[in-house]
């Protein structure tokens, strides 16, 4: 009886924390969705719940599309092609040193040396390195330049690329490609036909991985872009400026800004412990 | 083509795969950190270089007063945060390591934070922490209690910071312990608790030993991200209120781009470049054998 009563103290408490866990997770999330649906006039009341403390409008996503549209199109775009660009980029040169490290043994240079090295470029304080790239971006016309983005994204997102797929590429058995291979198929068929579609689920989840970072990636692109090419988070960063403490628009493009890597990202859960983690730990 | 030594049919192509990668990487990281350490040692003006000056640039910055509060803030940072979201992160993960409905939800709204801009969590937390009107302040007034300066005390900005950041990695932390956590045999516990009573004597002898490799990662990670912090105070405070959550990468952004003194800009990069090396190289001689 008395074990009883303990694990049922224990499993109340246990909600209760978990309660509180959520609320904490949920609220910062909830109050910007709401802020984007208050008129300004309620913004500063303490009010929570649409149509019984305050009504609800949609005025605050219609006029940031309508005066600010051009801006934020064009920030959403230029995010997309960083992401996107940057992502595949890093795949194409991940995935192939994945399988080399997955597959060769490397001699001069092994391969836990060759593994650390990318590695630690995700070790990298950006802030090492953002100087030479705004003088070398600015000698060779790049500064406010989408490729120039993607490019610096790229490098850092070839780590996850390259340490995610190859324990993909680890994972899958070798006899198929031993046998492949004296079949007569060359190392890179048996690269592309069989290992590559293989370990498809963890090229994409790297993929969105890569993408999601470089989406959220601020100091390069606040440093290298003023105009054409900002994308959404120097746009959000932008809006303080111009327009005072209206944190009604301020809550409607951040929403803009997280929702597509976020939900990106919960598609592919299952390898983000292992990705962000860089293979330390299996989710 | 007989004396030729054939490559052994497992080793073709081997560097191929490789070089794509080690040359991106020289071009994009190994040459930018050159010209960095280059430019530290050299004066400049109108981000020109106009001529060796030795450790000048380094003597400078460590004789001024705003490199070290940038330091202070990023010691600062760096302690409280790993303490704090590894903690946190770890408490939970031993209170939910067990079999429990909507544990999957409840791990979906654990991800959610990882993804979100840092930039966009700092504007998410402004709207927050406002002072004149801001829900919690407002909160802490209908419960008859004095508002918080969150914004504009010095100390406050820094527990902002923090509290912001704790909101973003502890689910991380919690993530990664709590998969190291289900990867454990159950048998150990059964076999624990009928050896143990004591929770903590499970926790101490059995769990903390095995989660420990992931648990050393994790406070390492969390390290290294701690020291390149900008994004998040950028947004949420600005650096201020004065230099109160002016990180060492805010100081490389001001003087280098914004007050054009590339010398100091780099020379602060450097000592924090260095600052990484260090907490790299600890991950690298502990875990280095992962990546055999």
């Amino acid at each position: 009886m008395s074990g009883y009563k303990k694990h049922s103290w224990v499993n109340i408490i246990l909600w209760v924390l978990v309660v509180a866990v959520l609320v904490w997770m949920i609220f910062p999330l909830y109050w910007a969705v709401i802020t984007s649906l208050k008129k300004p006039a309620d913004v500063f009341k303490l009010a929570f719940i649409p149509f019984a403390q305050f009504e609800p409008t949609l005025d605050n996503w219609r006029s940031e599309f309508q005066f600010r549209g051009k801006e934020i199109t064009q920030g959403l775009k230029n995010s997309l092609i960083i992401g996107i660009g940057a992502a595949l980029i890093a795949l194409a040169i991940g995935t192939l040193a994945g399988y080399g490290l997955a597959r060769y043994k490397y001699h001069g240079m092994k391969n836990r040396d060759i593994t650390m090295w990318i590695l630690s470029q995700r070790f990298l304080p950006p802030a090492a390195v953002v100087i030479p790239f705004f003088l070398i971006f600015r000698t060779i016309g790049l500064i406010d330049s989408v490729i120039g983005l993607v490019l610096i994204n790229a490098t850092f997102g070839i780590p996850f690329a390259v340490l995610i797929t190859r324990d993909a590429f680890r994972d899958l058995p070798e006899e198929i490609e031993e046998s492949a291979l004296v079949d007569g198929c060359s190392r890179f068929q048996v690269f592309s036909r069989i290992a590559l579609p293989l370990a498809a689920p963890a090229l994409v989840a790297a993929g969105i991985i890569c993408f999601a970072f470089a989406w959220n990636e601020f100091l390069f692109a606040f440093i290298m872009s003023y105009a054409k090419a900002t994308p959404m988070t120097v746009v959000i960063a932008g809006t303080q400026d111009t327009q005072g403490i209206q944190f009604w628009y301020v809550a409607t493009r951040m929403l803009m800004a997280i929702v597509p890597p976020t939900v990106l990202a919960l598609t592919v859960q299952r390898y983000v412990v292992q990705g962000l983690t860089f293979g330390a730990v299996k989710g | 083509m007989e004396h030729k030594k054939r490559t052994p049919l497992k080793e073709q192509g081997k560097t191929f795969f490789i070089a794509p990668a080690v040359i991106w990487l020289l071009t994009f990281t190994i040459i930018p950190l050159i010209y960095t350490v280059y430019l530290s040692f050299h004066s400049s003006r109108f981000l020109q270089v106009t001529g060796f000056v030795g450790f000048q640039n380094y003597i400078d910055t460590l004789t001024d007063y705003r490199f070290w509060s940038a330091f202070r803030v990023t010691i600062t940072f760096v302690v409280f945060s790993v303490l704090i979201t590894v903690g946190l992160g770890l408490l939970l993960a031993l209170l939910f390591n067990r079999q429990m409905r909507g544990i999957k939800f409840f791990r979906t709204i654990c991800t959610t934070p990882l993804f979100t801009a840092p930039v966009a969590l700092g504007y998410m937390f402004m709207i927050i922490l406002y002072e004149e009107g801001g829900p919690i302040n407002n909160f802490l007034q209908a419960l008859g209690l004095n508002s918080v300066s969150w914004l504009s005390d010095a100390r406050w900005a820094v527990v902002s910071v923090l509290i912001a950041d704790t909101w973003q990695w502890t689910p991380f932390v919690f993530l990664v312990l709590l998969a190291a956590m289900q990867a454990l045999p159950r048998e150990l516990y059964e076999a624990a608790s009928l050896d143990t009573s004591s929770g903590w004597g499970i926790f101490q002898h059995i769990t903390l030993p095995l989660i420990s490799p992931a648990l050393g990662t994790v406070s390492i990670l969390r390290t290294v991200e701690a020291f390149k912090i900008f994004d998040l105070p950028f947004a949420l405070t600005n650096g201020g209120p004065g230099l109160a959550t002016r990180t060492l990468t805010f100081n490389v952004y001001t003087n280098g781009l914004r007050d054009q003194d590339l010398g100091s800009a780099t020379a602060t990069a450097v000592i924090l470049l260095v600052m990484v090396l260090v907490v790299s190289l600890i991950f690298f001689r502990r875990y280095g054998s992962n990546y055999d």
